[in-house]
């Protein structure tokens, strides 16, 4: 028996030292790590400590020692509030256009602009549609506000030119939605683009000589070659879009929303902002964002198999 | 020997790495109580200068010189760190200094709705009573008590307030439009619509086009103009008496009769007609560029119109009203709780009353017409000159620069510090001072803003959310009576008949 324990010690100190010799050897490696390891740690995971004043009643002066518990009464507050299920709702609808309507866009911009020869030409056109990344939301908004309004707004005036009805797109709640898309799509897209374009540039120009000889038109090399090429990209980026699942961007729904188009409009950072942190009910908030997390996380492990069936690398 | 070389640093890194969290750690739960670094100015003689930080809201494009500061540091001893934040984030950047326990001595909050919402922290006592000790002061104890009877929480007084006009809401109009159409200011709500109605169709700007309208306003139903007409209709401040209760405004029928007045606005084409989603920018702006005749809020920004809308038409003249009857005959003006911004003093930055005492020493002296005026106008010479014993603003732009930061931060009233009353810069600014005044005799107070109920404080502006939206969507025509009669049951069930009970059970004591 004794035997047995000894044989054990020396097999598990021989392990550790093995593995302290390898950690020796790359000992540099490590250090070079380090400085990662502990930006993620101090910044990452030491504030997540925070996340449990969502199971109390929080009072900034008496800290987190000193607050009350309260269990799972913000969260349960937070399912039992009325619109809960409309505002949820509203965040997966605007979540899905985003998934249909922008995230295509910049693959199409990028193969479109792979496809443009004169270097000059591409380079101020990629310019340009990045360009609107730079501006605030609020420049956006305000923007198309004075583009949209029916007091003197230019596509109001035109769609009244050509002798029909004006239309109320800034209060309309239909309009909401398609309003929003627009605006992230003019803003964004051009940004998204940057990746993909990096991706494509890092094909074998040999595989498209191949393909000409073959015989295939530009529509059967971007079909055949370009897009398995960045596929992997495309997946990746589509998972990590989706771990921003509920993160539609506070600030511009928070501008577009009235009291007209609320119902649709209502988002969960949207409410909060008005349930929570405007009134310093900062447990609340904390409940809800770690709701928030939690469907995230939720949605991320759901594509990342999926992704993992069907061959794909992942993201983990 | 190798290996403790790098271990060295290694574990040195490690080791202040997490100090590092620990403090980071420690100042979120209780800020400086286990540190105790706090400046102890007992310890040396009274004439070395107090250290005190102060953070207020900054309503200008960028931080301050420092030559106001330096001169408020000369006449009050005192070693000031102002930290400003801009005002449109303020209330984030307070709430979450709050929530990591950072707040510095001297506090500002931004207006009366962040000032609502501090209620519940200043009641768990985090924040020092200052209200037995300003008998000690002799300038502090000027403030009005009416408007400090409006700053108190449970009756006590945690604030010193930052004065403002009670009753100076009114209409601002084009008069160059009214001569021309040959109207004289509106004397009853029918008259101002006639006049709405005239300005939108009949060509006031001459140019052939119906390309005007009456009324500007924005997605705001308090500052915006919904709540001045609504108290010239008679309808109470927020919650007004009625069978011997206390019902908040949207309850009394006078509310309907403002709404049905904003829908035959709005369906006339005589106000912006997106005026829901419309920004207080976007709805100056329809003044200034001389689309709109009239904008209906505080009287006092009639200069500010002015300058930008002559740039626009140079023809232009404006000139500022109140005092419109509503149906009943009867005058009313809308009036504010007499403060626009209050200063909290924080336990956890000030920790004894000898030091609290230095702090409200120092609001003490700056209610003294000397600093006061350093405060409001800034230097003799330099940003201002004296004419009949009034100030007159040397250069706006310089002045907005340097000195209106602390204007917006500094505490009392025109009568209170003694202060020099300024000049007007158009002659419309000084009729809007006096009808602020006259205004006095009709203001219409908001009865609950002494106050307090534990539901409204935790819902409340969720739920007022629930009637504004019922109200502009009756304006816009999606609900009729019955259903903003079904908005205000659902604003009951989630909470408004307990804020009717809570607010009626502290007002009958």
């Amino acid at each position: 028996m004794q035997e047995v324990n000894a044989a054990q010690r020396v097999v598990a100190r021989k392990q550790s030292s093995e593995m302290g010799r390898r950690i020796w050897k790359n000992k540099w490696i490590y250090v070079m790590l380090l400085p990662g390891v502990l930006y993620f740690l101090v910044f990452k995971y030491i504030p997540m400590y925070g996340l449990i004043i969502s199971f109390q009643n929080y009072k900034p002066f008496k800290g987190i020692s000193g607050s009350e518990w309260v269990g799972f009464e913000h969260f349960q507050r937070l399912f039992t509030e009325p619109d809960f299920l409309n505002i949820l709702s509203n965040t997966l609808i605007l979540f899905g256009m985003n998934l249909l309507f922008y995230f295509p866009v910049p693959i199409l911009l990028a193969l479109m602009l792979n496809e443009v020869k004169g270097d000059l030409f591409k380079k101020t056109f990629q310019t340009i549609v990045y360009l609107p990344h730079f501006m605030s939301w609020v420049i956006i908004v305000s923007i198309s506000f004075v583009m949209l309004t029916m007091d003197g707004g230019i596509i109001n005036d035109i769609i009244e030119y050509f002798g029909f009805e004006k239309i109320n797109f800034l209060l309309a709640p239909e309009w909401f939605r398609p309003t929003y898309i627009l605006q992230v799509i003019w803003r964004e897209a051009g940004w998204g683009t940057i990746i993909y374009l990096a991706a494509i540039a890092s094909i074998d120009p040999g595989l498209y000589e191949a393909a000409r000889m073959d015989g295939a038109g530009r529509i059967r090399q971007m079909w055949h070659i370009t897009l398995p090429a960045i596929r992997s990209v495309i997946i990746v980026l589509l998972i990590l879009k989706i771990g921003d699942v509920l993160e539609l961007g506070f600030e511009h729904v928070y501008l577009l929303l009235n009291s007209m188009n609320r119902n649709v409009a209502e988002i969960i950072d949207t409410y909060v902002y008005t349930a929570g942190l405007k009134q310093g009910q900062f447990s609340y908030s904390a409940a809800i964002g770690l709701f928030k997390s939690f469907i995230g996380l939720a949605l991320v492990m759901i594509v990342n198999r999926i992704a993992k069936k069907m061959g794909e690398e992942g993201v983990y | 020997m190798k290996r403790k070389l790098v271990s060295i640093p290694l574990s040195v890194l490690l080791v202040s790495s997490f100090a590092l969290a620990a403090c980071a750690d420690g100042g979120k739960s209780t800020p400086a109580a286990t540190t105790g670094v706090v400046e102890s100015p007992k310890a040396t003689a009274d004439n070395k200068p107090t250290a005190i930080t102060i953070m207020a809201p900054l309503n200008t494009a960028q931080t301050p010189p420092d030559t106001i500061i330096k001169e408020l540091e000369k006449l009050t001893n005192t070693k000031l760190t102002y930290q400003f934040f801009p005002a449109d984030t303020y209330e984030e950047k307070l709430n979450t200094t709050f929530a990591t326990g950072a707040l510095p001595q001297v506090t500002y909050l931004k207006n009366q709705a962040t000032f609502i919402q501090m209620k519940s922290a200043i009641r768990d006592g985090q924040f020092w009573e200052i209200g037995p000790l300003l008998k000690d002061f002799p300038n502090l104890s000027k403030l009005k008590s009416t408007t400090n009877d409006n700053t108190k929480v449970d009756g006590k007084l945690y604030t010193l307030y930052r004065g403002v006009d009670i009753a100076r809401q009114g209409l601002i109009y084009r008069k160059d439009w009214a001569d021309k159409l040959g109207l004289k200011p509106p004397a009853t709500t029918e008259d101002l619509y006639a006049m709405m109605k005239a300005f939108t169709e009949n060509d006031p700007d001459g140019n052939g086009k119906k390309d005007t309208i009456g009324l500007t306003d924005r997605n705001d139903l308090i500052y915006g103009s919904f709540k001045t007409v609504a108290t010239w209709f008679g309808v109470p401040n927020n919650w007004g008496l009625k069978d011997g209760k206390l019902q908040p405004e949207f309850m009394f029928p006078e509310y309907v009769a403002t709404m049905d007045y904003y829908k035959k606005l709005r369906d006339g084409g005589l106000i912006n007609k997106d005026f829901a989603a419309t920004s207080k920018t976007d709805q100056q702006k329809l003044f200034t560029n001389g689309t709109a005749g009239m904008y209906i809020g505080a009287m006092t920004d009639v200069s500010s119109l002015n300058k930008d809308l002559i740039k626009n038409v140079p023809t232009a003249v404006v000139d500022v009203h109140s005092m419109v009857a509503g149906p009943g005959g009867k005058f009313a003006a809308w009036a504010l709780p007499g403060y626009a911004n209050v200063v909290l003093f924080p336990k956890s930055a000030t920790k004894t009353e000898a030091e609290l005492k230095k702090i409200l020493a120092y609001f003490d002296k700056m209610m003294t017409p000397e600093v006061a005026n350093v405060a409001n106008w800034g230097i003799k010479d330099a940003n201002y000159n004296v004419i009949d014993n009034k100030a007159k603003k040397l250069d706006e732009e310089k002045w907005t620069r340097e000195v209106k930061p602390f204007t917006d931060a500094a505490i009392g009233d025109e009568d209170t510090s003694g202060r020099y009353l300024g000049i007007p810069t158009i002659p419309a600014q000084g009729k809007a001072d006096e009808l602020k005044i006259a205004n006095l005799k009709f203001a219409v107070q908001d009865p609950v803003a002494a106050l307090d109920s534990k539901t409204n404080q935790e819902k409340g502006p969720q739920l007022q959310e629930v009637i504004k939206d019922a109200t502009n969507k009756y304006i816009y025509g999606t609900i009729d009576k019955a259903g903003f009669d079904k908005a205000i049951e659902d604003w009951k069930s989630r909470g408004g008949s307990k804020i009717i009970e809570e607010y009626n059970a502290v007002y009958k004591k």
